[in-house]
């Protein structure tokens, strides 16, 4: 093919002149295109005061504008595999000792693709944590993606272009595509230079660079809202110096030494060991706050705080939240501190150095894997901040849990800390103590009971040194907007395990809370031993004939749902699992997305369950009874089980319905069992399965579901025939003519509309409960045979098995003990 | 008096005889004894027709998982 050859001959001079015409033509969106050079203040001198493009300003921020416009033509042969010869970057010259170094870079879309056998891995991987977000972490190759909002949050933890540059240069097999050098210059000089700082409840605009601060008050938003009267201040940057976050080994040492001095600034001695190893300062970059640098602020008022903030993201100048907690002296302190036993771990610790980075704390969000330790976290963060404090949560559960957890970590006095739910609403005695409380309780509309209106001016009447978000994937953004609206902190810490929804909405959390700090490689930690190391396995049931015949009848979506998810197939396999792991000597958690499936499949095997319409009395016993009676191994679980359910005895985990494609609900359940064990066999120590009817749809749906947890480095094995099972003793199910008896119980039940799924209210969390009418069942009958008459009886045949686990006796009232002494006596008597 | 009709023997899943079973009730144009889960006689002329129906009956019934997540999506052109 002359053509390719031809094209192959000046790759060199390809690449050259591409590298210029991104330069010098301007794209056609963009009519002022910016004139790179290396320096940083373009940007301001580029743009007129006054009303600015703010297209113009947008386009800066994708990497599709910097893309290098020259067309080349394919490289070789192989080059129509990679998106037909577009994305053959193979005129990128490799440099001489690029075996040892781990990364490349792709010039279009920003992926970077990191080699995590390389002996460099490592150091690579704590710098790549900070700069960009990770896709996908298999055992091998990763891959990480850079996008602005990483950038974001890389220079809120102090790192500035040209060291993020110097390093990806360092790292990189390639010279650093110019695209990818351009994007990253002009993404971060805007970042970052603007802070939100409250000193003083009083809200200031503050900057780095006097010419940014200039900018933003000859803007027309947001010039006439700064105060009038105030002049830009200078102030001195604040250090890291002194602070020192406990639970870390070095607190211990300098609380030794300084015999806990109330405001930490002596220790200036130990300021440099305090500081945790962290990716960029072992790379010899410096934190640029540390010179002590002028910063000039100026002020604006309560009322325009949100404004200004958006219109600061309109012409992308995205404001950072800071406070500045040791100079505080407003907020009285709060006595809390953690426990001296106690020792954070090293990826906690170094999730909450990105936090505390600069000695002030930073709004954002952290990201840990379910049972890694999340709440003490959340702890930390208090007891470094030493203020006021709120806790949100989901549900009332986790607020008594989150309480709980608070007194085991930390000297909090018990009264200091209060909970605010609906049957609970105590309040500090001092002036300044931690809330714990439901999304719920603070964002309920209309009218509320005297008591929790008078709790809630309490809330929304202070100001708190930080705002502790659980579960922070779940909060819509309107939700979230009213919140902190209402509650007026200092900082916001979003916790979380699964940072993602199948909604677009997680981007707002980057800026109604703040950037992603740290998120934890599971693989590393279930290495480590933090949480267990979990098995995957995705069984294949084949559908019985009668049963796929009526599928591909069924027109229906919730009839076809119920007939895969009622498949004889797949409930003798969890049947056969269930066996097997109880012989083991597991415990064993099933989970069922549909009622009905749960109910009729928890009946047809004898097993307790518990879902949204269990009451509370009812799972609090089958629950306990889960952890302590060795009798009862296996439980039933709807999706109220998914999230923040604490089980740690469980360690295996069976799905046999699932919410479509929801990878969140994937990754949540499988955090059930994750909590590290205490049983250390060798290999897995946790298992879990997911049934899934073969030739149906859920096939497709469980493939996307596991996505999630595939690109944390997860596995699934296939099986698709258990061995032993159609041998099994009592399997339920074994005889066509009992199929074909569920085959009907499940098309009558469906189509009396019985077995569609009818909801779980208690799982969604922002559920509004409709009235929903309990139908009348209308029967036949005989009066008498109603009666009795007729010689019938009432025998249950299939009891829940609920009903059997013992009730704790109760404590009954002296008159019947005396009467059941007096029944015994009689009996021992007759006999 | 004895009919004997040409046909060709197929042999499949369950899951597959149950496709066929559900295209041939339309109007019972292929099948021509149905042996047993696995085994079918369907009319010798009509099997490339089939095959083709069974096809689409497949796409339609089993989707396939769209390429792996966003990961080879190029940027905006």
């Amino acid at each position: 093919m002359p053509v390719k050859r031809k094209a192959s001959g000046n790759v060199a001079g390809a690449a050259k002149s591409g590298r210029t015409s991104t330069v010098s033509t301007p794209g056609p969106a963009t009519p002022k295109d910016i004139d790179s050079d290396e320096e940083s203040d373009d940007v301001v001198d580029d743009t007129q005061p006054g009303e600015e493009q703010i297209q113009n300003a947008i386009d800066r921020f994708s990497l599709a504008h910097y893309q290098d416009k020259q067309v080349r033509g394919p490289m070789d042969n192989a080059s129509r595999f990679f998106g037909h010869g577009r994305r053959d970057f193979s005129y990128l010259p490799l440099k001489p000792d690029y075996q040892t170094r781990p990364i490349w870079v792709d010039p279009q879309r920003g992926r970077i693709i990191l080699e995590n056998f390389s002996a460099l891995a490592e150091q690579a991987k704590d710098f790549l944590i900070t700069i960009a977000e990770p896709l996908s972490r298999p055992t091998y190759l990763h891959e990480y993606s850079l996008t602005t909002h990483s950038l974001y949050a890389a220079i809120s933890v102090g790192l500035q272009a040209q060291d993020i540059i110097n390093t990806l240069e360092r790292f990189s097999k390639t010279p650093l595509p110019e695209s990818i050098r351009m994007f990253i210059q002009n993404s971060t000089q805007a970042y970052g230079k603007v802070k939100l700082v409250i000193k003083n409840t009083k809200y200031y605009v503050e900057s780095n660079d006097p010419e940014v601060l200039q900018k933003l008050l000859k803007d027309p938003v947001i010039g006439p809202l700064r105060v009038q009267g105030t002049d830009t201040i200078k102030l001195t940057a604040p250090t890291m110096v002194g602070l020192v976050i406990p639970g870390t080994s070095n607190a211990a040492g300098v609380q030794q030494a300084a015999l806990r001095q109330p405001d930490k600034q002596q220790g200036g001695a130990s300021a440099e060991d305090a500081k945790p190893e962290q990716a960029y300062q072992a790379l010899g970059v410096d934190d640029d706050d540390d010179n002590g640098e002028d910063v000039h602020a100026f002020e604006i008022p309560d009322t325009a705080v949100e404004k200004v903030q958006k219109r600061c993201l309109d012409i992308q100048f995205p404001i950072l939240e800071e406070y500045d907690f040791r100079n505080d002296d407003r907020n009285a302190n709060l006595e809390i501190d953690l426990r001296p036993a106690t020792q954070i771990r090293s990826y906690q610790e170094k999730s909450l150095s990105k936090m505390f980075g600069n000695g002030r704390a930073k709004s954002g969000i952290i990201v840990l894997p379910c049972g890694a330790g999340k709440t003490l976290v959340g702890i930390t963060a208090a007891c470094t901040i030493k203020k006021g404090a709120v806790v949100l949560c989901t549900s009332t559960m986790s607020a008594h849990q989150w309480r709980q957890e608070f007194l085991k970590w930390s000297n909090i006095r018990p009264e200091d800390i209060a909970v605010f739910t609906a049957d609970n609403k105590s309040r500090f005695p001092g002036n300044t103590g931690i809330i714990v409380t439901t999304y719920p309780m603070v964002t309920q509309s209309g009218k509320r009971a005297h008591d929790s209106q008078k709790m809630m001016d309490f809330l929304t009447q202070r100001e708190w040194g930080l705002m502790l978000l659980d579960e922070v994937h779940v909060v819509p953004a309107n939700i979230f907007r009213k919140v902190s609206s209402q509650i007026k902190s200092h900082s916001k810490l979003g916790l979380t395990a699964t940072l993602l929804r199948e909604d677009d909405k997680i981007q707002d959390l980057n800026f109604l809370i703040g950037p992603k700090l740290y998120e934890a490689n599971w693989m590393e930690l279930s290495e480590q031993g933090h949480i267990a190391k979990v098995q995957c396995a995705e069984v294949w049931c084949p559908m019985t004939t009668e049963f796929y015949d009526e599928y591909l009848r069924a027109s229906d979506r919730g009839m076809k749902a119920n007939l895969y998810i009622m498949n004889p197939r797949k409930i003798q396999a969890c049947q056969f699992l269930i066996d097997y792991h109880e012989k083991r000597g597991d415990k064993i958690i099933v989970f069922s997305d549909n009622v009905y499936a749960l109910k009729e499949v928890a009946l047809a095997l004898g097993k307790a369950y518990i879902c949204g319409s269990t009451g509370n009395s009812e799972r609090m016993r089958i629950l306990d009874n889960f952890m302590y009676n060795p009798a009862v191994k296996t439980i039933f679980l709807s999706k109220i089980g998914d999230t923040s359910l604490d089980l740690p005895e469980a360690t295996c985990l069976i799905q046999i319905s699932s919410h479509y494609g929801s990878r969140r609900q994937e990754a949540q359940r499988l955090g059930r069992i994750l909590r590290a064990k205490r049983r250390s066999d060798e290999g897995f120590n946790a298992f879990f399965y997911s049934l899934v009817s073969k030739d149906t749809q859920e096939m497709y749906y469980s493939t996307k579901r596991q996505a999630f947890l595939v690109d944390q480095g997860y596995s699934f094995k296939v099986i698709t025939q258990l061995a032993g099972m159609e041998q099994m003793e009592g399997l339920a199910f074994a005889t066509a003519q009992l199929r074909r008896e569920l085959l009907q119980k499940v098309i009558v039940d469906t189509e009396s509309s019985r077995g569609h799924d009818d909801g779980d209210p208690t799982d969604d969390l922002f559920y509004s409960t409709k009235g929903r009418k309990k139908g009348v069942r209308r029967t036949a009958g005989m009066l008498e045979g109603l009666s009795g008459g007729q010689d019938m009886a009432y025998i249950e045949q299939r009891k829940s098995a609920n009903k059997n686990l013992k009730k704790k006796p109760k404590e009954s009232n002296a008159f019947f003990k005396k009467i059941a002494r007096e029944k015994e006596r009689l009996k021992s008597q007759q006999q | 008096m004895v009919r004997a009709v040409r046909g060709v023997l197929v042999e499949c899943d369950p899951a597959i005889k149950s496709i066929i079973v559900n295209i041939n009730s339309e109007n019972n144009e292929y099948i021509i004894e149905d042996l047993d889960d696995s085994h079918l006689v369907v009319q010798e002329n009509k099997v490339q027709q089939l095959k083709h129906l069974l096809d689409q009956r497949l796409k339609d019934t089993i989707m396939e998982p769209e390429r792996d997540s966003d990961s080879d999506r190029d940027v905006k052109d």
